[in-house]
């Protein structure tokens, strides 16, 4: 008990001062790692977070690694405060409808709200589903939602088609405040349309304590999940406790299985461009490769039982509970899943899931999303309002507010992560990863068929029957 | 005096209509602007389109299924609980219960209800040792529609009692008494009084429901989404994913004429057949 109390309590001081590391100590002064600007360091591209103020080790032209300022924002210059707004009010409309992003953004309102007395912002919620298939029409007939959020691919894509984005490029606060890696997401033919929020991580959650009971290591290859799932499940354990009844979680592991599909990013993302198009269909040498992944985990007893009508619900409820050690979907899942287990608090990492023993491209997935967009057809008392408040959001102090409430990691410079479920995963910023790759499927229908397919085959049905049934299907669609 | 209806009947019904009828000519996102394709869309959906026949037999089963048993439980019940005792009256309460419910939340309660791991219905098979019943209900291809029939059932057979149950109240107590003194069992009473008494009633539960199951659009959404592999997509379901998923406004216009034409054959068909009944 002593032993693991002490194991926590040096875990907890870990991350203690990783977090002090990456944003309290001033750059002058040594680091508790040692990290310190032009000291020498051992592995190249790693961080020390995500501040203004954090150390990134590269190789200089002597070809010494040394610690260096890192440049996150676009712009030169610190972080700025946010804009002033005029008086009035306007419509924010969003798909986060959990409890924790309602109290965030609650208090994140009503501070601004009295910050600026006479400036008032209505929020509009509907769920992921609703929103997606309803906001964009709704928002283009109401010039009040002059503030909208959408999700990365089709979505922000159909929106951005609309011409219904304001181009943010030349606002300081995109430049200065904003992890600059993490605003591709929101860009649209060389403009800055949208800034996505959110820094997710689409990786497997561990729960860790049952990761140390059983002794386990991350498995390294295909060939380790497969033999590792077999352990699990010979052990009692439902290995990934995956959501096969609800298509957008179910498809998160699919990340994980296209991103060292190909031999590299580039090669992936014309595969699934020509995939998209109908240049190629699931039929193709590469994709059967994905399906084989999917089978070979699916024989290994990786998925539930009846895994195609376990509901995401059902799927945390067998992390929750300890029936199953890995819950495949990714970091914004640990709010929920805390609320469901307080016990999981501080025990839950991401872990690597390398599905391939070829060519490793990507260790992990990131994905940015949560795109916030001003409404180009709003009065220009209303864009400014709008703006003003997409700048306040994406002030440090404002973002931490989000990400501490919400268990999310954010898109923003000079944000302090005190929650431990964050600064246990924050560690995945350096890590060698792709931004989620299933995501460029632009087209709905191909990318609803794609995961469906997927989906048929770890219910059972064989590779050679579903790929050319869901090839035809998405031909057709594509032909309609 | 029918000018305040012909105008609302035009707004609302023709000139959508007519509307529909121009988009299915056309290839449209509504985000670029329509294109004009023809009779593309017709030709695409009945020679290239696996989706719309699978559609329109998951349709027509889904409304057999319902109405014959919604039909008939309801009528059962109504036949049961047809006096106004207390029990009776209880009873009729807690039978139309459901109906009072979202379509929504009916959908999450038997989302639960069926979940293969957790759910009610595969512990109490297992419970009794029938492992061989606890299914894989809303996730595999060979049971979600089914398993959706049983709730659209569930969900407005209380509905149509209390229909049922009005219109038996109606039949003169005269004709019972009459069949009794001519030693009428209980079976003749209800094939010669009963149901030819009530085919009027009928006709209005077999017209509701018909209609009722077409529109059953909340409930499978809520449930599979019309998954897995479209085993409980219906029209309404197929024809909303194409508009708000697929954003192919010109197809799904194509989609929903079909859609109607299916609606006024069964429609048709029905009356045909409960009124050959009613004349006899």
């Amino acid at each position: 008990m002593k032993q693991k109390m002490n194991a926590k309590a040096f875990k907890a001081l870990i991350a203690m001062a990783f977090a002090i590391s990456a944003s309290v100590v001033p750059l002058s002064q040594s680091f508790a790692a040692g990290e310190s600007l032009g000291k020498s360091c051992t592995t190249e591209g790693l961080m020390t977070g995500t501040k203004s103020t954090s150390l990134v080790c590269v190789k200089g032209g002597n070809g010494k690694l040394t610690w260096q300022r890192v440049k996150l924002a676009s712009g030169t210059g610190r972080p700025v405060a946010n804009l002033t707004p005029p008086k009035g009010e306007i419509e924010f409309w969003h798909y986060r409808v959990e409890l924790a992003d309602q109290r965030a953004l609650v208090k994140i309102i009503s501070d601004f709200e009295a910050k600026y007395p006479g400036t008032k912002i209505k929020q509009v919620v509907r769920d992921t589903t609703t929103y997606n298939n309803t906001a964009r029409v709704a928002i283009l007939a109401n010039p009040k939602a002059a503030l909208f959020a959408t999700s990365r691919g089709a979505i922000f894509d159909q929106f951005a088609k609309s011409d219904m984005m304001l181009d943010l490029s030349d606002q300081r606060y995109v430049k200065q405040n904003v992890v600059a890696k993490g605003l591709t997401a929101g860009q649209y033919e060389g403009k800055q349309l949208g800034i996505p929020y959110q820094y997710l991580f689409n990786n497997p959650i561990v729960n860790t304590d049952i990761w140390a009971k059983e002794k386990w290591t991350t498995p390294k290859n295909l060939t380790g999940w497969v033999n590792w799932c077999k352990d699990a499940k010979a052990k009692g354990y439902v290995p990934l406790a995956w959501p096969g009844a609800t298509r957008g979680q179910a498809a998160q592991i699919s990340n994980s299985a296209l991103m060292n599909s190909a031999g590299s990013y580039e090669e992936l993302a014309k595969n699934l461009a020509d995939l998209n198009s109908g240049k190629i269909d699931l039929t193709s040498k590469w994709f059967e490769g994905v399906a084989d992944i999917y089978v070979k985990l699916r024989n290994a007893g990786c998925f539930p039982d009846n895994a195609t009508g376990v509901t995401e619900a059902a799927a945390y409820n067998l992390f929750a509970t300890g029936k199953s050690p890995i819950l495949p979907i990714g970091t914004f899942a640990m709010g929920s899943i805390v609320g469901l287990n307080p016990n999981l608090n501080g025990k839950m990492e991401l872990l690597s899931m390398v599905l391939t023993d070829g060519k490793v491209v990507a260790e992990g997935i990131m994905n940015n999303t949560y795109t916030l967009s001003v409404n180009k057809n709003s009065a220009l008392r209303d864009q400014k309002i709008a703006n003003a408040f997409l700048s306040y959001l994406l002030t440090g102090k404002v973002a931490e507010i989000y990400a501490n409430e919400t268990l999310q990691h954010v898109n923003v410079l000079d944000v302090e992560y005190k929650n431990v479920n964050l600064l246990n995963t924050v560690s995945f910023q350096a890590k060698n990863t792709m931004l989620a790759p299933r995501f460029l499927l632009l087209t709905a229908a191909v990318s609803d068929l794609t995961q469906d397919a997927l989906i048929q085959i770890v219910g059972g049905k064989s590779p050679a029957d579903v790929l050319p049934d869901f090839s035809r299907q998405i031909k057709q669609k594509l032909a309609g | 005096m029918g000018l305040p209806a012909a105008i609302i009947f035009a707004g609302f019904y023709f000139v959508p209509f007519i509307a529909n009828l121009r988009y299915s000519l056309t290839r449209w996102d509504r985000i670029t602007e329509p294109e004009f394709v023809g009779f593309r869309n017709f030709i695409n959906l009945l020679t290239n389109d696996d989706l719309f026949y699978k559609v329109l037999g998951n349709n027509l089963r889904f409304t057999f299924l319902v109405v014959l048993f919604q039909t008939l439980f309801s009528l059962i019940f109504a036949i049961f609980l047809v006096k106004n005792s207390r029990t009776n009256i209880a009873l009729r309460t807690l039978f139309f219960f459901p109906t009072i419910l979202s379509s929504v939340s009916v959908g999450m309660i038997w989302l639960f209800m069926y979940d293969p791991n957790f759910g009610a219905i595969n512990l109490f098979f297992t419970r009794l040792g029938l492992e061989g019943f606890a299914l894989n209900w809303l996730g595999s291809e060979s049971s979600a529609l089914y398993a959706i029939t049983f709730t659209q059932v569930w969900f407005h057979t209380g509905q149509m009692m209390v229909i049922y149950i009005a219109g038996l109240q109606q039949i003169p107590q005269e004709l019972y008494e009459a069949a009794e003194m001519d030693g009428a069992s209980r079976w003749q009473q209800f094939r010669n009084v009963t149901w030819p008494m009530s085919i009027p009633t009928t006709i209005v539960v077999m017209a509701y429901t018909t209609i009722q199951s077409f529109r059953a659009f909340d409930l499978i959404f809520a449930m599979t989404q019309g998954g897995p592999n479209n085993s409980s997509n219906i029209f309404a379901v197929l024809i909303y994913q194409t508009v708000f998923s697929e954003l192919r406004i010109g197809y799904a216009a194509t989609q929903s004429i079909f859609f109607i034409i299916v609606l006024v054959f069964v429609t048709i068909l029905q009356r045909k057949f409960l009124n050959s009944r009613y004349e006899k």
